[in-house]
């Protein structure tokens, strides 16, 4: 067979591929509600987290791990409905670190919380499919049937997330709230609507990198699973810009290769600080982000 | 300033009796006769200062502001010959952590921006101070602090520098991404942070003879007793204290506020935007260096798994509850972390919980997250706040 498909630049991009997705998802996740609110949430990562948790609860009643699939989606667009109307929907029109405050008291009532029902010890969920990676000519390809199915869920989530946005009336909404709330109110749209809409798409496409990620065999669900996967997420989604969602999957993709290299070049530690410095950087020469146009602010 | 005005010359009388009063505390405050006469002597200018006070607010702030501070630490060292040993050690942790608050204070109330990651700051300071006592013992413990400032100062530009130009939530998150970083930065050079373990600080460089001769003469040298590090954290959080009293009122501090409240009208009046802000989160990240090398100071060792991402959570849960923005919120604060443990060890024990179960090893979050939320909603100025509002509503009955 052949050795370019098994070699050590090709194992690497794949590899990278499947961290890349799940960036660029909590990315994505970010920028909608960033878009939509004006408020970065530093819960992205809890709540999606805890709905998981509700949802694999199932698992002990027997049922397969699909229904738990469904029962997690449910749970999420419960918490991000209910967040949106109960703790986010006071702070609108006030500075802009109150938002930012209280989501981070939520991100530790949420990690607390989960720790004190479900215990902070690593659960191990169910994988649907097998992590065993295929082999080409005796030699390790980089990709299993589980990497297929990280990959392919994330990119049929970005491609249902454009299409609502791009090609639906609900989208055509959702965007028109989002730019000018004012003038869309005016209009008959109901904005306070759509904004709650917003949060519950955000966490469900939240609940499914969760998801993802945790029924990886090596790592199992914590309630600090998404500690890390969040701050490369707000990497990604800064490098982008966070107007731009496109933006947030593109650098968040990047993202994941590069990290993936540097694992293999340097050393798993270098991850993070290479990629705080690529973020230093890309705010220095771009600061509203590479995918975005800069714009004027009116007075 | 007038040096012949007569008020003036009893202010500074006052100021240099305190001064006294806390030197003999911290030096010769160990013994039962040393207590009593600086109690004496503290009542005597608690009244002279009551009887002056509100002339020398309007008139010389600087020197009520230098009163004030060393009232404050006349009475905390004072307090602590009154206490018990594992107290007095709490309160020297509180003291270091009141620095930190206090920084974040300013940040926030100054300027409006946010850091999530002073924890990581305080680590930066604290990693510098044991790695240079390390390396050069014999440098004074002083020196060593500012060293560790100086550290924490340079971290803060480098990171500041990018972020504090935006609009937006830049400066939070990247805080939050440096957080995380940060145990992966120590373990990364770990040749020089000790890995796993951390630093022990070495003992010379925890008590010099020359400040060991200073406090409490005659006493064993070289022995780190917790009165003592209570007084040099009190002393310092002091200094701090009063340095950033001065920095609000300050033409940099007006300046500031300014552009949190409009920054439109600020860019008018000629302030530079990303200069003043850049300005902000470096005294930030050079005061949480302060508290950092403290800390360090006051546990004799420094270890990476304190430097966590939860300890920054625990610095902007304590300044919001105690009143972020304020002078008085960091104080309050750090009196909360001084005693939230054994408080939190009480509930337990009072609720009949299983100390080792899940519940109550997650219960420091539950109740300080709750309250972060709660504050927010209800009372975004925290305690400090909703103290002057109510004293301005008792003022304006009568």
């Amino acid at each position: 067979m052949d050795p370019f498909l098994t070699s050590r630049i090709v194992t690497d991009i794949l590899g990278g591929l499947t961290n890349g997705v799940i960036y660029g998802m909590v990315a994505l996740s970010l920028v909608l509600i960033w878009r939509s609110t004006g408020v970065l949430n530093f819960a992205q990562g809890a709540m999606p987290m805890f709905a998981t948790y509700v949802g694999f609860a199932l698992l002990s009643y027997h049922f397969s791990y699909w229904w738990c699939v469904v029962a997690c989606v449910i749970a999420g667009v419960l918490i991000g409905g209910l967040t949106e109307r109960l703790l986010v929907r006071p702070l609108y029109g006030k500075p802009e670190i109150n938002p930012i405050v209280v989501m981070v008291g939520y991100l530790i009532v949420l990690e607390a919380v989960a720790a004190a029902i479900w215990s902070s010890f690593p659960r191990s969920l169910p994988s649907p499919f097998s992590s065993i990676h295929w082999q080409l000519a005796g030699k390790p390809f980089a990709l299993s049937p589980f990497i297929v199915y990280e990959i392919a869920s994330g990119l049929l989530v970005m491609i249902a997330v454009a299409v609502l946005f791009r090609f639906t009336k609900l989208g055509l909404q959702l965007r028109a709230s989002a730019v000018a709330p004012e003038v869309s109110r005016l209009l008959g749209v109901r904005v306070g609507r759509l904004l709650t809409l917003g949060w519950m798409l955000s966490t469900v496409v939240g609940v499914i990198t969760t998801i993802l990620v945790s029924s990886n065999f090596f790592s199992g669900l914590t309630p600090q699973i998404n500690d890390g996967i969040f701050a490369f997420g707000f990497i990604a989604a800064a490098i982008g810009g966070l107007e731009s969602p496109v933006g947030a999957i593109v650098a968040g993709v990047v993202l994941g290769i590069v990290n993936q290299f540097v694992t293999d070049y340097v050393n798993q530690n270098a991850v993070i600080i290479i990629a705080l410095a690529l973020l230093v950087v890309s705010l220095m020469i771009r600061p509203s982000g590479v995918f975005t146009k800069p714009s004027e602010r009116r007075v | 300033m007038k040096l012949n005005d007569p008020r003036l010359r009893v202010q500074v009388a006052v100021i240099a009796a305190i001064a006294a009063t806390v030197i003999s505390l911290v030096s010769a405050g160990s013994t039962r006769e040393g207590v009593a006469y600086a109690l004496v002597l503290d009542l005597v200018i608690a009244c002279a200062t009551t009887l002056s006070l509100p002339d020398l607010k309007t008139h010389h702030p600087v020197l009520f502001r230098a009163t004030l501070t060393l009232l404050g630490v006349d009475v905390a060292i004072s307090i602590t010959r009154f206490l018990s040993s594992s107290t007095n050690f709490n309160l020297a942790t509180g003291a270091a952590m009141s620095i930190v608050l206090l920084g974040l204070s300013f940040l926030t109330g100054a300027s409006g921006q946010i850091s999530l990651g002073n924890g990581a700051f305080m680590g930066v300071g604290a990693f510098a101070m044991a790695i240079w006592a390390n390396h050069h013992a014999t440098t004074p413990v002083v020196l060593t602090l500012l060293i560790a400032v100086a550290c924490g100062a340079l971290v803060g530009l480098l990171l500041g520098l990018p972020a504090t130009r935006l609009r937006g939530p830049y400066l939070a998150g990247m805080t939050l991404a440096f957080a995380v970083a940060f145990t992966f930065i120590l373990s990364s050079f770990s040749s020089w942070t000790g890995g796993d373990s951390g630093l022990q600080l070495p003992t010379e460089a925890v008590a010099p003879r020359w400040l060991d001769g200073f406090f409490h003469a005659g006493t064993s040298p070289l022995t780190t007793t917790t009165l003592y590090i209570t007084d040099v954290a009190i002393v310092v959080a002091g200094v701090a204290f009063f340095f950033m009293a001065n920095l609000f009122a300050s033409r940099i501090g007006r300046s500031m506020r300014l552009i949190r409240d409009n920054d439109v009208a600020a860019e008018l009046v000629g302030i530079s935007l990303p200069r003043t802000r850049v300005t902000a989160f470096i005294v930030s990240s050079a005061y949480a260096a302060l508290g950092g090398a403290l800390l360090t100071l006051i546990d004799n060792s420094v270890s990476p798994a304190t430097y966590s991402f939860a300890l920054s959570v625990t610095i902007l849960s304590l300044i919001v509850i105690g009143g972020i923005g304020t002078i008085s919120g960091a104080l309050i604060g750090g009196v909360i972390y001084a005693f939230s443990t054994n408080v939190i060890s009480w509930i337990t024990n009072q609720t009949g919980l299983n100390p080792q179960g899940n519940f109550a090893s997650q219960l420091n979050g539950i109740i300080f997250g709750g309250l972060l939320i709660l504050t927010m909603l209800f009372a975004p100025l925290g305690i400090a706040g909703a103290a002057r509002h109510f004293w301005h509503r008792v003022r304006s009955r009568t």
